[in-house]
């Protein structure tokens, strides 16, 4: 009996782990063809390549502007992901905690956003940016993604601050601090894990979109890493290697990110299920 | 007297307390109503004008026009049976696959973690990252599928994948499948953590074997968890859009057009921004719709 749980154990061990090696291979094809030359990527497409040199990397680098498309993608995940922490969650803090008329029929407003396809209404999204004159700009950006990704962040937060016990608030209010202060000071930090999880799903939702970028922004300048690695490919069709390169460059800063917050993206994924 | 006085402390009690509700909610309101609620108003309005995109333009009222031309128009009809076949490959490939993947990985005792963080990887990654990724990988020339072709001597089935009308469509499908399995695969994780593990042991007195327990506890008490996900299937293969938009454009000969590429190219092409906007509407419907029918049904199971 025992032996045989070993060995089933060890089946599904291997067959897992062949499992994974499939389903990461794309991945590891890009990185090994991103050290290739264009001859060593036609001639020998599986094999490693004959020396690990940066030339493909470094090219596209300065090549495709990826420095900017960088600095444009931090700029607007972070001041997106500050937007979002400052709004959604005194909102869900209001939706869970406070009460007052019409909780109920705010709650259910904020909840037609989640359902609402961003696709449907790209169309008058774009035109509104154009009336602030937001179009073109990493502002406008910042401030549009943060907006369409409120709905399910204060969604989030209502659920986080449910589960704090509506006792301690109660109590902070009747020693003489004020809502805000109660909430800053004794709330917040015990919604932790839920900011958490917003944080990481927002990070997502807008370093990974690919969407609004690709509406709202126009010159290359102001481009992120997503919408640059669409047009750097499409300027480059046929240089593999740069190519290759290039999509390196933009899958290692979601990557580095994901290894070291790897548990609580899981958990902001699974409690977000967005891309 | 003191009633007077209780009441003007009621009221500015009140008063004081709408004051800290809107404080606290009004940046949000604001937010996502400027930049979401008037545009679902805008998006349904423009529907019923005929507008060409410029602010300066008139607008005309044309009623059910941009409907019945857009419900005229074969190719969107061909993009919503395309939307439809994405979502039932979607069905086919992802739901029991994946929830036996998950099951498999919860079953395993050494590295767990490690798997997990493996096959989530693909999930982290852009849809802009995973269309190039993908683009070259079905490449005529240097794609690993045709080389491999290839060298075993199946020249013959070395096709174009994303040039050919016959494959594109489900090769764009694929690298779907690819970028978004890791999501359902954790939700199905998650809902394997909260089976009652002695179910399990019942069965095992039982002498039930491991597919047996599969299908007579795993699967049943997954019931919700499968309907949350069998949802989102349904309602992604109707948003999908990045995969598609820079792989294939919707071609060729509108063979992969979904939905939201087409659109996008009515609005942002081809100028056609009321006629787009029709569009626009019946996606959201079919979407909210969806979203509704489910959640009422997970509703009713609970």
């Amino acid at each position: 009996m025992k032996k045989s749980k070993s060995l089933s154990q060890l089946v599904l061990w291997i067959t897992l782990l062949v499992g994974l090696f499939l389903v990461a291979s794309p991945i590891l094809w890009v990185v090994l063809g991103a050290f290739k030359t264009n001859t060593e990527i036609f001639g020998s497409p599986f094999a490693l390549p004959q020396s690990w040199k940066l030339d493909n990397i470094i090219t596209a680098w300065n090549l495709g502007n990826f420095k900017t498309y960088l600095v444009n993608s931090i700029l607007i995940t972070a001041g997106g992901m500050l937007i979002v922490f400052l709004v959604a969650c005194p909102a869900g803090y209001a939706l869970a905690q406070l009460k007052f008329k019409g909780s109920k029929l705010m709650f259910y407003f904020f909840l037609l956003g989640i359902a609402i396809p961003i696709q449907s209404i790209i169309i008058p999204v774009f035109y509104q940016a154009k009336s602030f004159g937001l179009i073109n700009t990493l502002t406008g950006i910042t401030i549009i993604s943060a907006a369409l990704s409120l709905p399910f962040c204060v969604f989030l937060m209502r659920n986080s601050f449910k589960d704090v016990p509506s006792e301690i608030r109660e109590a902070a209010v009747v020693d003489g601090a004020g809502e805000w202060k109660s909430y800053f000071m004794i709330m917040l930090p015990m919604a932790k894990p839920g900011v958490v999880t917003l944080m990481v799903y927002t990070f997502m939702h807008i370093w990974n979109d690919f969407l609004l970028p690709l509406v709202l922004l126009v010159s290359s300048d102001k481009y992120t890493l997503a919408l640059g690695l669409y047009s750097f490919n499409q300027e480059n069709v046929t240089e593999y290697g740069y190519i290759f390169g290039g999509t390196l460059i933009s899958m290692i800063p979601s990557l580095i990110i994901y290894m070291i917050f790897q548990r609580q993206f899981i958990s902001g994924m699974a409690a977000g299920s967005n891309k | 007297m003191g009633n007077k006085l209780n009441g003007s402390l009621g009221l500015k009690r009140s008063l004081r307390n709408w004051i800290v509700v809107i404080s606290f909610l009004s940046p949000a309101v604001l937010l996502y109503g400027i930049f979401m609620v008037i545009p679902i108003w805008e998006a349904i309005r423009l529907s019923f004008y005929d507008w060409n995109g410029s602010l300066t333009a008139d607008l005309n009222f044309v009623g059910l026009r941009n409907y019945t031309e857009t419900l005229g128009d074969p190719i969107f009809f061909l993009a919503f049976q395309h939307n439809v076949y994405w979502m039932v490959f979607d069905l086919i490939v992802m739901v029991l696959p994946v929830l036996l993947l998950a099951v498999m990985i919860s079953k395993v005792k050494r590295g767990k973690l490690f798997f997990r963080a493996g096959y989530y990887l693909p999930a982290v990654l852009s849809l802009p990252v995973v269309a190039v990724l993908w683009g070259k990988i079905y490449d005529p020339l240097i794609g690993p599928i045709n080389v491999f072709l290839r060298a075993i001597g199946l020249d013959f089935l070395a096709l174009n994948w994303l040039g050919n009308p016959w494959t594109v469509l489900t090769s764009l499908a694929i690298a779907g499948v690819w970028a978004f399995y890791g999501l359902y695969m954790i939700l199905f994780l998650a809902g394997l953590q909260n089976i009652d593990y002695s179910l399990y042991e019942a069965a095992d007195i039982d002498g039930a074997g491991p597919i047996r327990k599969f299908w007579s506890i795993t699967v049943p008490s997954l019931k919700n968890t499968m309907n949350v996900i069998i949802s989102l299937v349904i309602i992604n293969g109707f948003k999908s859009f990045g995969i598609v938009w820079i792989m294939t454009m919707g071609g060729p000969f509108y063979k992969s057009e979904l939905l939201a590429t087409y659109i996008y190219k009515a609005a942002f092409i081809n100028n056609k921004f009321s006629y787009g906007s029709a569009g626009a509407v019946m996606l959201a419907l079919v979407v909210v719709i969806l979203t509704i029918l489910f959640n009422s049904t997970r509703e009713k199971g609970d």
